[in-house]
């Protein structure tokens, strides 16, 4: 790892209350970290630990009841919902669990509809669609609709979806949720070459430790709050503990 | 994001949902059309009488008669202007500077007695440039108007004249026993006299003339037609009474026919005298737009003469019928709200549907204003392909009343040779941008709904 490492995500006390009734729920309880370009983060934890809650937040989906989280040096709490949009639309790409693509569309126009919201014209959209599939390696499957299309090539092509804005960050909450261990590990192998290559930022949730160990950094979370960070055990095994 | 993209997905996110977009524009398409069957008719009605005035002298003319051959006028309040406000080629040019108008003409007017094989009739003779007699809404059925300076008279006949005809010994004619007499305007040989007077004098009295000297038989003229106007014997129109001649042969012959005589129709001195100058009767403007008529009439009159047109009727009229317009209108429109609602219920069950769909969207960084843009166009859609499809059927079923109405032939008074049904394109455009309108409206606020969806549904849940 070299030495000039660039914060692109910056979190500080960040709280998320929900109120049920009578009763608060604190989804997220006081979390502070920062992320490096570059970097594979993974964070697990329990059901229920607040893992999605974070990751909303961080792509400006929800907003936090109090604290700062600034990606790419703005500050998301600060933005409004069209400001948000903005942002994503430049910054930011996402993977779903549950892929999400469009079932009218087929794959090359799922994944060039990103760059439809940018305002590309059809012709360049399609040709960089194309390009971000036989990254994933569909290039067969371009014409086909979701529903013709096994899990694991839906997920694929959800990746292709967010790749292609070439976003700083990619954001990713279980993206192997609904696919089996085999077509998952590929998934992953798949995802971190290609961030890697291109030096993005990938922060994805998962509640599977395996999966997790793909990961440069493990962020572990239980109630709301950051109780480790690990380095993933493909690049090291340092283990430290947080307060 | 660009606007032929938006139109793309929103146009395909109406063609996914086939059955229920074809429905709810089937609502739109029944509202278009009602709203413009329904005004079509008071168009309609209102365009047939406009053409019945339009035989009455027309509607963007102008006519301004000379002050003193109006028996009507007051005599003392005119006389002292009447001297110097006779109607000549300077008060054309006067009138033609006046804006809004068009073309300005003099016409003149007199009598005559017409023969021809032992049927006569007074005629009322008329002077007009011959360039201007279609201005004056002639039109032939035989013949052609007079040519310019021919040098002799060329007669256009009125399409009632030949009723006007009687037999000189029994003084029957065609308002007497239904028969036309047995003439042939156009290649018979027609007599005309001109100075009656004289003439009557000659035949009956065999007295004096006015000057003392003994009465001499005034010239009879042969006089060829040049044409006959357009219409039986029982049309009216504006023009069917008159025998029409190109103006400046009519003054040659008068100014020979009746020398230092008065010349009947003609404005004469305060002591009865004539004038040097043959005045004309009466001068015609035609104004470029209707909307002009009562404007250009006053200034008209400010300038001292007497002025008349149709725009009082024309407007009380319109005014009328705009009333009937708006009702009716009124009673189409109902359909088209209840479309509108229907528009609105489709959008909204298009967004519970698409909730997911559009969580995406704003996840992947879709601009708010793009959905709640995409969505408007999705209404606007539906506006815009049933209200062309509205007017397409608007357009049959006008025809259809047309065509029932006139085979029909009710016998109405008004002229229903036009149709009672009428769509000018006006009417069309308007309706198509009314529907599309509507369409928005509707899809008003589902679009806002759908702009401020969360993107968290797209997450959640399955
Ligand atoms: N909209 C909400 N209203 C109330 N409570 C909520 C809401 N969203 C989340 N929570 C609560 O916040 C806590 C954290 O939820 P979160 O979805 O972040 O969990 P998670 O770690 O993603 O769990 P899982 O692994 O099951 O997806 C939970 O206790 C949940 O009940
Ligand atoms: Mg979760």
């Amino acid at each position: 790892m070299s030495e000039k490492k660039k914060t692109v995500i910056r979190v500080e006390d960040l709280y998320k209350i929900y109120r049920v009734g009578e009763s608060k729920v604190r989804a997220l309880n006081g979390v502070s970290f920062t992320i490096e370009k570059g970097e594979f983060c993974a964070i697990v934890g329990t059901s229920g630990s607040g893992k999605s809650t974070l990751l909303n937040m961080l792509a400006g989906l929800e907003k936090p009841t109090k604290g700062q989280i600034v990606i790419a040096g703005e500050h998301m709490e600060r933005k409004n919902e069209n400001q948000l949009v903005k942002f994503r639309r430049e910054h930011i790409g996402f993977i779903f669990q549950s892929f999400n693509l469009l079932p009218t569309m087929n794959a090359l126009e799922n994944i060039a509809m990103p760059l439809t919201f940018q305002g590309m014209d059809k012709e360049t959209r399609l040709k960089k669609a194309e390009e971000v599939l036989a990254l994933v390696g569909l290039t067969k499957h371009k014409n086909h609709k979701p529903t013709q299309m096994s899990g694991g090539q839906q997920q694929r092509v959800g990746i292709a979806r967010a790749l292609v804005v070439q976003p700083e960050i990619i954001f990713a909450d279980e993206p192997t949720g609904n696919l089996d261990s085999k077509t998952s590990a590929e998934v992953m192998n798949l995802m971190k070459k290609v961030i890697k290559e291109k030096n993005q930022t990938l922060v994805m949730v998962t509640h599977d430790d395996h999966l997790a160990s793909f990961a440069d950094r493990i962020f572990r979370i239980s109630d709301g709050k950051i109780v480790s960070i690990e380095y993933g055990s493909e690049s090291g095994v340092d283990h430290i503990d947080t307060k | 994001m660009k606007f032929r993209d938006m139109l793309r997905m929103s146009g395909s996110s109406l063609w996914k949902r086939k059955v229920r977009t074809i429905l709810t524009v089937l609502g739109v398409v029944i509202g278009t059309a009602s709203i413009v069957v329904m005004i079509s008719l008071g168009l309609g009605l209102s365009r047939a009488s406009l053409a019945e005035i339009e035989q009455y002298g027309g509607i963007t003319t102008i006519t301004v008669e000379d002050q003193g051959s109006g028996g009507y006028m007051e005599e003392e309040s005119s006389d002292s202007q009447a001297e110097d406000k006779h109607l000549n080629d300077d008060v054309i040019e006067e009138i033609r500077n006046i804006p809004h108008v068009e073309d300005v003409y003099g016409v003149l007017e007199t009598e005559a007695l017409a023969m021809c094989g032992g049927f006569q009739t007074y005629v009322s003779v008329r002077g007009v440039e011959p360039e201007k007699m279609d201005k004056l809404g002639i039109t032939l059925a035989q013949g052609s108007f007079p040519e310019p300076d021919a040098g002799y008279l060329q007669a256009v006949y009125g399409n009632m004249i030949i009723g006007d005809f009687y037999n000189e010994k029994t003084g029957e004619g065609y308002w007497y026993n239904g028969e036309l007499p047995d003439i042939d305007l156009m290649n018979d040989s027609i007599i005309f006299v001109f100075d009656m007077d004289s003439y009557y004098n000659f035949i009956w009295g065999g007295g004096e003339s006015e000057d003392g000297s003994a009465p001499v038989m005034p010239k009879k003229r042969i006089i060829e037609a040049a044409g006959i106007m357009e219409g039986t014997v029982e049309d009216y129109g504006s023009n069917s009474y008159y025998v029409y001649f190109d103006i400046n042969e009519l003054k040659k012959i008068l100014k020979k026919e009746y020398k230092n005589k008065a010349i009947p129709g003609q404005p004469t001195t305060s002591s009865g005298k004539p004038f040097k100058e043959i005045y004309y009767s009466s001068i015609m403007v035609n104004v470029d737009d209707m909307d002009y008529v009562q404007e250009v009439q006053n200034q008209i009159t400010q300038l001292g003469y007497h002025a008349s047109s149709n725009a009082e009727w024309v407007q009380s009229m319109q005014g009328q019928y705009f009333y009937i317009e708006l009702a009716l209108g009124g009673i189409g429109a109902v359909s088209l709200i209840v479309a509108a609602i229907g528009i609105a219920n489709t959008m909204m069950m298009s967004i519970y549907e698409r909730t997911k769909e559009i969580g995406i969207m704003k996840v992947l960084g879709c601009d708010m204003r793009n959905i709640q843009g995409m969505f408007l166009m999705e209404a606007g859609y539906i506006g815009f392909i049933g209200g062309a499809l509205g007017i397409l059927l608007s357009y049959t079923i006008s025809f259809t009343i047309n065509t029932v109405i006139k085979n029909l032939d009710l016998g109405m008074e008004m002229n229903m040779a036009v149709g009672i049904s009428y769509i000018p394109l006006w009417l069309a455009g308007l309706a198509l941008v009314f529907a599309v309108f509507v369409g928005m409206a509707a899809g008003f606020f589902p679009s806002l709904r759908a702009m401020k969806l969360s993107p968290l549904a797209a997450i959640r849940n399955e």
